[in-house]
């Protein structure tokens, strides 16, 4: 995939994405499903975005490393970065409106899709080997609640999965 | 800048496509020194976190096809699907509005987007767009709070 055509990808996930890990579901569908990434490496980033400085966002950047190596980490860096930046021009002239009760129910509702998309993209994660082991499962719930309850490090929580991995995935 | 504005920005940020902070980062560079504060904030707070991120994926890269990295990564995979699902709940904890009407109906609509993307298959796209329809009209009774969340 040329440099162009991935910042097309990466862009699209990061304009139509709230926060975050959200971009995750658009990116797993336009580089996972026609095979440019694997799952293996979709699981890579997010653990290394996880565990690296910066907003949880930038498992783009390790994504665009592991598919286009320096110059897709920086496709990625400028696709993440320059979504967001609407919002500048658009408070200078329509602060009003961004405060309108449609615009936040647009918000909530995109929240809620992405939401969706986030459940059926965990699970797509959690089950790519086609049959996980019952340890995996057990490993994937804990993760969640732990990750919601957030009152561990992400990286402690990878490293748990990591450890769990060793001892029971050889 | 103020407790208060700054209330202000973070809400406003929170609207923005993307990762959140970025827009945090933009906004309060503005307010600093214009467009040139944008460039500098931005830049600030993506360029070195995303160097430490690229020197971390190309280190992994050198051991990732090792047996050890490969039953690590068996263990990684579940923990980073769970993550995702975690993220998910977060986010409709962070968006769902006050009182129990509202909070049953924006937890009956996310739940029916799980259904739809999990079970149906309802494209990403689609789901988004029908989200933000579902959204403008029948969810905007309450305007976003500044709460925290941890979706970065």
């Amino acid at each position: 995939m040329d440099a162009l055509a991935l910042f097309g990808v990466f862009l699209k996930a990061s304009a139509l994405s709230l926060g975050g890990l959200s971009s995750l579901p658009l990116l797993r569908a336009d580089l996972v499903a026609p095979g440019i990434a694997t799952d293996d490496q979709v699981v890579q980033a997010i653990a290394i975005g996880r565990i690296s400085t910066g907003p949880n966002g930038l498992y783009i950047v390790s994504l665009g490393y592991l598919v286009g190596g320096l110059v897709g980490a920086t496709v990625a860096l400028l696709a993440a970065s320059l979504p967001p930046l609407v919002i500048v021009p658009i408070t200078a002239l329509a602060r009003r409106w961004l405060l309108t009760t449609s615009v936040a129910g647009l918000v909530r509702g995109v929240a809620f899709a992405t939401a969706g998309l986030l459940v059926a993209t965990g699970i797509g994660i959690i089950t790519a080997t086609g049959n996980p082991s019952l340890w995996q499962l057990a490993l994937a719930a804990i993760a969640t609640v732990l990750t919601y309850r957030g009152t561990l490090h992400p990286a402690i929580v990878i490293a748990i999965g990591a450890a769990t991995g060793l001892a029971f995935g050889r | 800048m103020s407790a208060r504005e700054f209330g202000e920005v973070w809400a406003l940020s929170q609207l923005s496509p993307g990762i959140h902070l970025v827009a945090l980062a933009g906004l309060i560079g503005r307010r600093a020194a214009g467009w040139r504060g944008v460039v500098a904030a931005v830049a600030g707070m993506m360029v070195p976190a995303a160097a430490i991120t690229v020197a971390l994926t190309a280190a992994y890269g050198v051991i990732a096809a090792s047996p050890i990295a490969r039953a690590a990564l068996a263990g990684v995979a579940p923990v980073t699907g769970g993550m995702t699902i975690a993220t998910a709940a977060l986010l409709v904890r962070a968006s769902a509005r006050h009182g129990r009407a509202h909070v049953a109906i924006d937890v009956a609509v996310a739940l029916g987007f799980v259904v739809a993307a999990a079970f149906l298959g309802v494209p990403a796209l689609a789901a988004i767009g029908a989200g933000a329809l579902i959204g403008a009209i029948a969810l905007g009774r309450e305007r976003p709070t500044s709460r925290e969340t941890s979706v970065g």
